[in-house]
């Protein structure tokens, strides 16, 4: 019971910082849009359960004291808050219409309750065909772990395989699970994965599959990969077996570049990547249908155990957000963004608790407020 | 999918026709980046997906010789400005190497991302088993129409004033078939070749675009009368495909007529088609009318491949790296891949600045009539953007 009016006052609460509140889908639904502001851009905004409307606190609080020209379109978007939560089609609508979508972590319940089986992630991703998911881990500065200068770019397809959300019990005791892999959607990914390399001037895309046991599925997948790669002679192409994969990564990292990965061996290798460079957060990412792109974190934890404690670290969302910025041409606030956080995570004064130190999130926000000014 | 079959075997043409024309209508609401990619026609290449991710185009830049690379510079200064959701591939072929690996590469880098901007490429080479770049790129991408909109602009000075024409050129065969050899010492033989489905392909290209742009008449262009099998074989088609479009005026002029009637009668043309070497020529005496070579912006299609470029076709090495050359070719060819691709926001905006730095502020380059450097004019041109540029704009 508690919990409920701890959300339920947090909506609120949060309906009210966020300057439009809860109530704007409404308003939002009709097509009054073309009255933007000259040269400022909307950005569809879901704070997500756990930290995230922390994190997305302190997003807009820097973007609001550099400066930034864009307009948040917030959605109150949840999936264990069925009752607060904004309609799936509002904040798709909203999505398609500006094209950009900050995103906090959507909590996903280890049990259905109604007996649906799709999460309202997935059912974000399908609406609106985000079909390709993008880590960059790097090192970052002063930032201590076991491995130095890592910079790979894990890319997953997220719509499909392991998470076609088709699971039956055919007999009593006996459940399967679905994987579907299509050559369409393969062949999709793998270009995606070698048209990033081409934009981002990298030498390398690795196939990580399992087509040693799964010869047909991971195979399509992994066929298609080849067939790709053959449009790209300037690019290398290697493959690997998953579980080689991931003994790879924490040995020894540095060796891979881009990695192009089915669903499921995505989320592991992206959580793993993450875990190497300084936890889930530290780590941006960011999803890409035809039209759209969603910018989030990395690795997707809610973290619930800090909620309201104002310890999380807001560094995977304010690089998400940089992130953003490049994408829609506004480069030189990107710039001066990322410059900011490496800037404080450099003289490492202001650390919180995930990085070894004790300031909370809010003290990290200014800092970095402060180094933009 | 039957029909894709059927018009592979070329068991049925009319079929094909049918199937273009039926698609023609759909294309309202699409782009036509995504119309060329869904129209269903004959498909020589296998398909692959599209690059365009989260809003953003891939697109292949090959800056070429000469002027290429700073015509190139001044439109990523402006998509940079007004925030076009373009990347582009860069890539440079040297025009000193024998080996055509590089051509190849920028061949395969269209082939992946479906549209490419291009300068014109050096061949600088003169081993007869080296053949020209442009044309090589071309074919083997089969891009097989061509097509020039002239439209005067007020703002340049010339004899002839609202010259509004469109020239479609077949772009892949005819004279540029790259089939000479000498049979006997001191008789040197060149074939042109001239086929019945390339010809319907751009006549139905040509008559498409008319209909589409809502021109009255279309001229077929031709040499008929001395080369009846061949330029013979052109204009039958030609007038086959005209009785299809009972709403467009159709008719036939001789070349050397034709070059006569631009230059004294201009305004009696509407969309013109023809073969190749005859484009080429044409193309160049409406674009001397209108105010020089670096004006006009030219654009090639395939099935799926659109290639932009500079209308005439002149590396201009001269005056490379002088600060003199026109940068309005390239740009105006920049503004019609942003138009190709559906970013017609971004297109918009730049059309309208370059308008009006040709026809209020008339700054203009020296070949023009004008006295500004490059930079200058696209100085201009970015002030005439304005300020209220929406860094991301909607995509429609």
């Amino acid at each position: 019971m508690s919990f409920i009016t701890r959300n339920v006052f947090r909506a609120l609460v949060q309906g009210s910082q966020l300057s439009k509140g809860l109530h704007t889908s409404a308003v939002n639904g009709d097509k009054n849009h073309e009255n933007a502001k000259e040269g400022r851009i909307k950005c569809t905004l879901i704070p997500g359960d756990g930290v995230g409307p922390e994190l997305v606190y302190s997003v807009q609080e820097v973007f609001k004291a550099a400066n930034i020209p864009v307009d948040f379109e917030p959605f109150f978007f949840s999936e264990v808050n069925p009752t607060l939560s904004a309609p799936l089609e509002d904040v798709v609508n909203s999505i398609a219409r500006n094209k950009i979508c900050i995103k906090g972590i959507l909590a996903t319940p280890d049990f259905s309750h109604t007996g649906e089986l799709q999460t309202l992630n997935m059912k974000l991703r399908s609406a609106l065909d985000l079909f390709a998911n993008v880590v960059h881990v790097k090192s970052l500065p002063n930032v201590k772990c076991r491995h130095h200068d890592v910079d790979c770019i894990i890319i997953r397809e997220q719509i499909e395989g392991e998470y076609s959300a088709l699971e039956h019990e055919s007999v009593p005791g006996v459940v399967e699970c679905l994987k579907i892999i299509t050559r369409a959607k393969s062949e999709r990914i793998a270009k995606f994965a070698f048209d990033y390399a081409v934009k981002l001037g990298r030498k390398k895309v690795t196939a990580v599959h399992k087509a040693n046991i799964m010869k047909l599925g991971d195979g399509l997948f992994l066929k298609s990969c080849e067939e790709m790669s053959k449009m790209y002679p300037r690019i290398e192409f290697e493959k690997m077996i998953v579980d080689n994969c991931t003994m790879q990564m924490v040995a020894n990292p540095n060796q891979f570049d881009v990695m192009v990965t089915p669903n499921l061996y995505g989320n592991i290798v992206d959580n793993l990547a993450s875990g190497l460079v300084g936890g889930a957060g530290v780590v941006a990412g960011a999803s890409y249908s035809a039209d759209c792109a969603v910018f989030e974190q990395g690795a997707r934890h809610v973290f619930s155990g800090a909620v309201g404690k104002n310890i999380a670290n807001p560094t995977a969302m304010l690089m998400a957000s940089a992130n953003l910025l490049a994408h829609v041409n506004l480069s030189t606030y990107s710039r001066q963004l990322k410059q900011a956080v490496y800037t404080v995570l450099t003289d490492g004064k202001v650390r919180t608790k995930d990085l070894g130190g004790q300031n909370t999130t809010k003290d990290f926000t200014n800092a970095v407020i402060h180094c933009l000014t | 999918m039957a029909v894709r079959l059927l018009s592979k075997l070329k068991v049925l043409p009319e079929v094909r026709g049918v199937t273009f024309a039926t698609a023609a209508p759909a294309t309202a609401t699409l782009s036509d980046f995504d119309a060329q990619h869904k129209t269903p026609v004959v498909r020589k290449q296998a398909i692959i997906p599209v690059a365009h991710y989260g809003g953003r185009h891939l697109v292949t830049m090959l800056p070429g010789g000469g002027i290429g690379p700073e015509c190139m510079g001044h439109v990523r200064d402006i998509f940079k400005y007004v925030g076009a959701p373009i990347d582009f591939e860069r890539v440079d072929i040297d025009p000193t190497k024998d080996n055509d690996d590089d051509v190849q590469y920028a061949i395969t880098t269209i082939k992946r991302n479906g549209v490419a901007i291009k300068g014109n490429i050096e061949t600088k080479s003169e081993a007869s088993y080296v053949t020209s770049r442009n044309v090589a790129l071309r074919n083997e991408l089969d891009m097989y129409a061509y097509v020039i909109n002239c439209k005067s602009y007020p703002g340049v000075s010339t004899r002839h004033k609202d010259i509004d024409l469109v020239i479609v050129r077949q772009n892949t065969e005819g004279e540029y078939a790259m089939l000479e050899h000498e049979s006997v010492y001191g008789v040197i033989e060149s074939m042109k070749v001239v086929t019945a489905t390339n010809s319907e392909r751009v006549a139905r290209f040509a008559f498409e675009y008319a209909k589409k742009n809502g021109r009255k008449k279309v001229t077929t262009v031709h040499k008929a009368n001395i080369m009846k099998l061949s330029d013979g074989l052109f204009l039958e088609t030609a007038k086959r495909i005209a009785k299809e479009y009972p709403e467009l005026e159709h008719n036939d002029m001789i070349i050397d007529n034709c070059c006569m009637q631009l230059v004294a009668k201009p305004h009696q043309f509407d969309v013109m088609l023809m073969t190749n070497l005859y484009g080429s020529i044409v193309s160049n005496v409406v674009c001397g009318l209108l105010g020089g070579a670096g004006i006009f912006s030219g654009r090639n299609y395939g099935q799926h491949y659109a290639v932009f470029e500079p209308g005439t076709r002149n590396t201009g090495t001269a005056i490379a790296g002088k600060n003199l050359a026109n940068p309005l070719a390239m740009i105006n060819a920049s503004v019609d891949m942003l138009e190709h691709l559906g970013h017609h926001y971004h297109a918009d905006l730049i059309r309208r600045a370059v308008e009006k730095t040709i026809n209020v502020d008339k700054v203009l380059t020296p070949d023009c009539g004008g006295t500004a450097s490059s930079s200058e004019v696209v100085n201009s041109i970015i002030h005439n953007i304005g300020s209220g540029v929406q860094p991301f704009g909607s995509i429609k």
